[in-house]
């Protein structure tokens, strides 16, 4: 056994020695891959985490007019505070409001507001974000109100713009993989090809099968490490450079488990890829 | 040692290489299998090695019906047979020593088997000065010499040759039969196709002569033929 492991360790070295060129290129095609399906999955929990982050913050917003009468406005208030589907409400006077647009808006803009044209808000969390429509369409015809908005629109605009951009990744990504096993698969078939005179004499003396194949399934075993080994550096350092607004940035745990993904499709495809280039050459 | 029972076998080209072959040869034996080109030589040595498989009939080696034999278990049968070719079949990036270490290495003998067997077998044909000599280096007596040491170093029950002396120069040729004679006398069967006829007739053994496919003599202590004058 341990004569058998240094003669495969042996064999291994000099084929990818002998085949340098291609088992870069083995190696790159692999890394470039799996730096994008590493991307692509990143980028799909990011989303995913953030639209769970985005539908927990979900707020409701009613606004009245700034005209509305007191009675309007505590009728609202009592019917919001019936409502089951509404976990809290809480409410903004016209000067509250002012101040907030202030914050948000240039000065050219609020410039011209003031505190009898501000309308007044109730801010108001749905118990489960998707109950934010039955708000919306409770409350838009009572007296009073001017209008009850919800960010749900946008967040479903985003999703479906992550969702896209994650097809279109993960597309990519598996013709990349295609095209890194083609390329593993051809290198081997070259190593292979190009000593078919010693797999022949091995195969005359009496070697099994696994004793040819193994030395050439480790070459594309370490090709697939090697890239994706490459692949797991230009993930973390996307993950770790990359800005992303908080509700995006993922934590540890899940880059480690993107990146055991990477590695074990890369080493799969490699290790695969070989044993199918040589089993044309082992036929007796 | 080996028997054929009813032996046919037709390539799928259509082109029928053996018909109805019924043949015993015990151990120790030395048979020349002789015949013109397409005879069918060749493949009764690739049915040997179960490179090829019959159509028909049955090939026993050793007692045991080689057709029988799952395929994993085909490199087993295979170290119990030694090979030579006309075309030595050596690697050329390896020395003498590498090659026919190479015999033992790939069928995982450890280490002290081969330094202890391989120098052994080359003094057996005589190489022991050009062990660490490349095969190119060789002339094509020490070529085939270095595969006759290759075929022989882990002592295999058959030793099968192609026309091992094709290629090879009458005094080479000489010295590569006193070789073979010498495995024969340890009691390995070998079975030699050859279109040499100075070497049958020389040897008087047992000749199987072989035409389009079918067996057309058995004779022991026999001589190529006699009319040898067409063939080849």
């Amino acid at each position: 056994m341990r004569v058998y492991f240094r003669y495969a360790l042996k064999e291994t070295i000099s084929n990818l020695w002998r085949n340098r060129m291609m088992t870069i290129a083995a190696v790159l095609t692999v890394a470039v891959s799996l730096s994008l399906v590493g991307s692509a999955l990143l980028l799909k929990q990011s989303a995913a985490q953030a639209s769970v982050v985005w539908q927990q913050g979900t707020r409701v917003s009613v606004w009245m007019q700034p005209t509305a009468s007191t009675s309007e406005i505590s009728g609202v208030r009592s019917q919001l505070a019936d409502l089951p589907i509404v976990k809290n409400c809480v409410y903004y006077t016209q000067a509250q409001d002012l101040k907030e647009a202030k914050q948000l808006l240039p000065q050219n803009e609020w410039g011209v507001l003031t505190v009898s044209t501000m309308p007044s808000s109730f801010s108001c969390v749905p118990t489960v974000p998707s109950d934010a429509f039955v708000v919306i369409n409770t409350f838009e015809k009572l007296p009073g109100v001017y209008q009850v908005t919800a960010p749900g629109q946008q967040i479903r605009e985003m999703n479906k713009v992550i969702r896209v951009l994650q097809i279109v990744f993960l597309a990519l990504a598996a013709v990349l993989l295609l095209s890194a096993s083609v390329l593993i698969l051809n290198t081997i078939r070259m190593a292979i090809f190009a000593r078919r005179r010693e797999v022949s004499v091995m195969k005359l003396v009496g070697a099994t099968n696994w004793f040819i194949r193994i030395p050439y399934i480790i070459e594309g075993f370490i090709q697939g490490l090697l890239g994706a080994a490459v692949a797991i550096v230009a993930v973390t350092a996307l993950h770790i450079w990359y800005p992303l607004h908080n509700e995006f940035q993922l934590n540890t745990s899940a880059l480690l488990g993107t990146n055991a993904v990477v590695l074990v499709v890369g080493v799969a495809i490699g290790s695969v890829g070989s044993a199918i280039a040589i089993r044309r050459f082992l036929d007796v | 040692m080996i028997r054929f029972e009813n032996v046919s076998k037709t390539y799928k080209n259509g082109t029928s290489a053996l018909k109805n072959i019924s043949l015993d040869i015990e151990k120790g034996e030395f048979v020349f299998l002789v015949g013109a080109s397409g005879s069918g030589k060749t493949t009764f040595l690739r049915l040997l090695l179960r490179e090829e498989h019959p159509d028909q009939g049955r090939i026993l080696e050793a007692g045991r019906d080689i057709g029988d034999l799952p395929k994993w278990r085909v490199p087993y049968l295979r170290r119990n047979i030694g090979c030579v070719f006309q075309d030595f079949r050596l690697l050329p990036n390896k020395s003498v020593f590498e090659n026919v270490a190479f015999a033992l290495e790939v069928i995982g003998r450890p280490r002290s088997t081969v330094e202890s067997q391989v120098p052994q077998i080359l003094e057996l044909v005589g190489l022991t000065d050009k062990s660490k000599n490349l095969p190119h280096e060789l002339s094509g007596g020490e070529q085939q010499r270095v595969a006759v040491a290759r075929a022989f170093v882990n002592r295999p029950l058959i030793l099968l040759a192609d026309e091992p002396t094709g290629n090879l120069d009458p005094s080479n040729s000489e010295s590569i039969m006193a070789l073979l004679e010498r495995i024969n006398r340890t009691g390995t069967t070998v079975v030699m196709a050859t279109h040499d006829k100075v070497l049958v007739d020389r040897m008087r053994r047992r000749v199987v002569e072989l035409d389009r496919g079918e067996m057309i003599r058995d004779q022991v202590r026999g001589v190529y033929g006699i009319d040898e004058g067409v063939t080849i």
